[in-house]
């Protein structure tokens, strides 16, 4: 097992399926700018019969960084126009795996 | 009662073809020609949809789950970020699974834990990943108020997700760190086998299968008094030899 203190990527999951990317950024990058290498975001979705939270999966630079966002952000309320509450967990990512920065460009 | 017909789903052209390609003829012999067309696709505008198709391995084949993963692997060559996505997102449908125990969705939730061995026999997770599922698929909403919701007690199928992960990978738990991680884990699967009593049989056969192929000298215990003395003792002689393990850890 990777070494917790060493561990650098973390996913926020129980986002409001109708947060955008852009809205999320807003968020985190007046605090967190610069300091994360990695960013993904999983939109989610809300039809009547399958609700999805949207996802997103941060990269930070400093296993430090981790804590301090964790503080920041795991369980943030989101409220909806309907007024229901949404708390956003902030956890470590199963897979600590990121992209390498750079794959061959596909030749194909 | 009139009613208006029944509007089928018209997708894109591009989306068609990437299902025909990944439920119609994806197979053994046609996996090469099946990548080569994937990697033509113009791929920041399809990625999404084919990630969302890669996830649906519940509605192919079951025996054809590892070309799903084969594929990954191959596609990662070129698109590393899309090999990761699959592998997040293939956790977080298990996690999801586990978080709502919806029993309509238990035929996708098995398919999943077949992926997911087959993302580690691709290596495309490591151990540590499996180990830390294998763990939570037995602890996940225990002692919570949810508990009864989420695994009642005469619910037997964590066992199930856990045995076809096993059944899948297992077998490369043979050896240095991951054979002891593995032993382990036996150990506190057997205590939570026995918390839930007398197993459906086959249920109960598809462990004798599991055992007898990873441990098959393995001691099955009769009691969680027992298992919890043998995980005791464990915990002793893992303490004694420690400064061996921790040195061994860092090579893994």
């Amino acid at each position: 097992m990777k070494d917790p203190l060493r561990r650098t990527k973390v996913v926020l999951r129980h986002l409001p399926p109708s947060l955008g990317q852009a809205d999320l950024l807003a968020q985190i990058d007046d605090r967190f700018r610069n300091r994360y290498n990695w960013f993904s975001f999983r939109p989610g979705k809300s039809s009547h019969k399958h609700q999805r939270y949207s996802r997103a999966y941060i990269d930070f630079k400093n296993p430090e960084d981790v804590f301090e966002f964790a503080e920041f952000f795991d369980g943030h309320v989101f409220v909806n126009e309907k007024g229901t509450q949404l708390k956003a967990i902030v956890e470590y990512s199963p897979s600590q795996r990121v992209p390498k920065p750079c794959s061959k460009r596909d030749g194909r | 009662p009139e009613r208006p017909a029944r509007v089928s789903k018209v997708r894109p052209p591009l989306h068609q073809y990437i299902r025909k390609l990944l439920f119609t003829d994806l197979d053994k012999s046609s996996i090469e020609h099946v990548l080569r067309q994937l990697r033509k696709l113009p791929w920041n505008e399809c990625e999404p949809y084919i990630l969302k198709c890669f996830m649906k391995v519940h509605k192919g084949k079951y025996a054809q789950i590892h070309l799903i993963a084969s594929l990954t692997a191959g596609l990662s060559r070129y698109h590393d970020e899309f090999a990761v996505a699959v592998v997040d997102e293939v956790l977080e449908e298990i996690r999801v699974g586990l978080e709502l125990n919806d029993y309509g969705m238990q035929q996708r939730r098995i398919a999943h834990m077949r992926f997911l061995g087959e993302l580690y026999n691709y290596e495309h997770v490591d151990s540590s990943v499996i180990f830390e599922t294998l763990h939570l698929i037995l602890v996940f909403g225990h002692d919570t108020a949810e508990q009864d919701a989420l695994d009642p007690p005469e619910d037997s199928f964590r066992i199930r997700m856990v045995i076809t992960l096993l059944q899948t990978c297992g077998h490369y738990f043979d050896r240095g760190s991951s054979k002891r991680k593995l032993d382990r884990f036996l150990m506190h699967f057997q205590r939570y086998i026995l918390s839930k009593g007398v197993l459906p049989l086959d249920i109960e056969f598809d462990l004798q299968d599991l055992f007898a192929e990873l441990r098959p000298n393995v001691t099955r215990y009769s009691s969680i008094e027992e298992v919890d003395a043998a995980l005791v003792e464990l915990e002793e002689h893992e303490h004694t030899t420690s400064d061996k393990t921790s040195s061994e850890k860092h090579s893994d």
